[in-house]
């Protein structure tokens, strides 16, 4: 007979999330809802009436590891609802910016992959924080490639978290050849880090998809070879950067997408009937606690030709670039992949780069009410945002962020697993939920507060 | 480098209200003419990740995060707390693999202070833009202590150092020189 298992939250991913699973006698996963429990509501009521210079700022407040993505996609959107083009040189410089990204995001997401592995030829699970050899010359590496990524971010982007150069129309502020210049030679010695960090982190995955087992809380958990499988499709704009209604031949068509609500999507009420207080962090949610996925996810489930479909570094590789391994090592494979495709485009659109060159659009339209969509590559996937611009002002505004898209695929790809596993197969999809507020509360003794008020 | 010397992260999210108070006081700070070994970043909601896990206390020596707390003061109260007085899971990184805190490991490598300001009103799950009018009003004195925590004396002419008055071709600066 099935039983409920509930991870709430799961960890080392950003934002709050969580799984149901049902599953079997085996504890094999039978059927596994992974739903965002983050209520973030209002962005698009938020954008309207607002100035198209302005609601790309909002966009990029929505979450805590995505500004540059939002950023981009917002004000593209804006651009592609005006039909206005940008110049060249304005382009390679959110070229940068988006490689830069990707280079930090993915550096960033070994520190959560590594955990799970293991030392090749032994049983030891990484520390990424270890003082020991050989994992402590990788995390010096992680963080001076994380370093790279932030540093050309902040140069071609204005700053490293929030970017402030990309504005409706192009960028603020040109490059100086100097800038030019420093910019290649970090993204030269980034190159050789991302080569080593490439190798070493697929010899890593692949050590894992040769093991029999994994030890969760004690436990040799099996390993299934299907670990991940999902039968979905993929989605994604473009190779490296995205996709506008602007393009000739655009990447993406809203025509193919619909949205459809939780409750038709997830599972309903429930109780949790098996527990594991071992499991890490903190174990899993006691017997007897309610769930009901219908009600407590937090987003709409959106779906490409009437289905759910996966978003990210494989989706990308599969549609450009023939890939075609399956799972969760694939996916984390191919994540690997590309961390030297981010500093090839960095270095070629170095080359082109132009410090002289126009960075802003001769004319800058204010908008008729037209639909304009564009779909950023964010390091984590599609991520699309439509808008709707008159007299400079927005009337529509959504964004369909990429962890949405992978929700529902990740939550059929669960199938098949021990569910002790089930938030390996999650952390593959490098997940970026909505964030919530940041506010301390210091809810012990007042007077401790009271001493430090400052007059 | 990317971090210098000393570093204030106003942290917080401006979507939700009072809740932008650290980012407000970032922007308040960038329009001063703060010297070299000082950088103030709007960390927004990326200061676990995007800051405190790629801080070097070769470098950076100092770190002063602005940040909304509530303590139940009066709103625009201010508190200056360490990192002892924080609760677990302050300023947890999702990305850190055993969830320990990232300040926690720098504590005693880096001389790190927080400047906390009770909220009036957080609007959380509800997007809202725009700080209360106490709040508001705590955005100077937030940075008269962090000037004085930085020993930067600016005396009474503030107002007269921001940097548009202060250096008219401001306007013409290229990204990448500062």
């Amino acid at each position: 007979m099935s039983k409920i298992v509930e991870i709430s939250p799961t960890t080392r991913h950003e934002g709050h999330s969580k799984l149901v699973l049902k599953v079997d006698d085996a504890g094999i996963v039978e059927r596994g809802d992974w739903l965002s429990i983050t209520p973030v509501r209002g962005v698009e009521k938020l954008a309207i009436g607002k100035t198209m210079d302005q609601v790309p700022k909002i966009a990029s407040r929505v979450c805590g590891i995505c500004p540059i993505a939002h950023t981009l996609a917002g004000v593209e959107s804006m651009e592609a609802s005006i039909r206005c083009e940008i110049p060249k040189d304005a382009k390679l410089l959110r070229i940068i910016l988006q490689s830069a990204n990707r280079l930090h995001s993915h550096a960033l997401h070994n520190i959560l992959t590594l955990p799970d592995m293991y030392l090749p030829g032994t049983d030891t699970k990484i520390n990424p924080f270890t003082p020991q050899e050989p994992v402590r010359s990788v995390a010096k590496r992680i963080q001076r490639l994380r370093e790279i990524g932030q540093t050309i971010g902040q140069i071609a982007g204005g700053e490293a978290i929030h970017p402030s150069n990309p504005r409706v129309g192009g960028m603020y502020k040109a490059c100086t050849p100097q800038a030019k210049n420093k910019m290649y030679d970090l993204a030269k010695e980034g190159l050789t880090l991302a080569h080593e960090q490439m190798d070493f982190m697929i010899a890593i995955l692949r050590n894992f998809q040769k093991r029999d087992w994994a030890e969760v809380a004690g436990k040799q958990i099996p390993i299934p070879k299907k670990l991940g499988y999902h039968n979905q499709g993929y989605m994604a704009s473009h190779p490296l950067y995205g996709s506008s209604s602007l393009d000739s031949n655009p990447g993406w068509d809203p025509q193919r997408w619909t949205d459809v609500r939780p409750w038709d999507w997830y599972m309903g009420e429930g109780e949790v009937s098996l527990a594991d207080p071992s499991y890490p962090v903190g174990g899993t949610s006691p017997v007897g606690t309610k769930v009901n996925p219908q009600m407590e996810a937090c987003t709409g489930v959106p779906l490409y030709d009437g289905a759910p479909v996966e978003v990210g570094p494989r989706a990308r590789l599969v549609k450009f670039k023939n890939f075609d391994e399956k799972g969760t090592i694939g996916q984390q494979v191919a994540r690997q992949m590309e961390y030297t495709d981010s500093v090839y485009s960095i270095l070629n659109a170095l080359d082109e780069y132009n410090p002289n060159g126009k960075i802003l659009a001769d004319h800058i339209p204010q908008g008729d009410g037209s639909l304009g969509w564009a779909a950023n590559e964010a390091p984590r996937g599609t991520d699309v945002h439509l808008a709707k611009v008159k007299d400079g002002r927005v009337l529509y505004y959504e964004m369909l962020v990429p962890t949405t898209w992978n929700f529902p695929t990740c939550s059929q790809a669960l199938a098949g697993a021990p569910w002790q596993l089930a938030e390996i197969v999650v952390r593959g999809y490098d997940p970026c939920v909505s964030c919530a507020t940041h506010m301390i509360v210091i809810d012990e003794d007042k007077k401790i507060v009271a001493q430090k008020l400052i007059q | 480098m990317l971090y210098p010397e000393i570093v204030i992260a106003g942290c917080g999210n401006p979507l939700f209200a009072d809740d932008g108070f650290g980012p407000a006081v970032v922007e308040e700070l960038l329009r001063l003419d703060l010297p070299d070994n000082i950088k103030a970043v709007d960390a927004g909601l990326g200061g676990p990740h995007f800051i405190f896990t790629l801080l070097d206390p070769e470098v950076t020596r100092r770190l002063i995060v602005i940040d909304t707390v509530n303590f139940e003061g009066r709103p625009g109260d201010l508190v200056r707390l360490t990192v002892e007085d924080l609760p677990p899971g302050s300023y947890r990184d999702a990305h850190s693999w055993d969830l320990t805190e990232p300040l926690h490991r720098l504590k005693d490598k880096i001389d790190i202070t927080i400047i906390g300001c009770q909220p009036k009103r957080v609007s959380a799950p509800e997007f809202e833009m725009g700080l209360t009018e106490e709040v508001q009003n705590a955005i100077p004195r937030a940075v008269r202590e962090v000037l004085a925590l930085i020993g930067v004396d600016y005396g009474t002419t503030i107002q007269n150092l921001r940097k548009g008055e202060h250096q008219p071709g401001a306007e013409g600066e290229a990204c990448g020189e500062s």
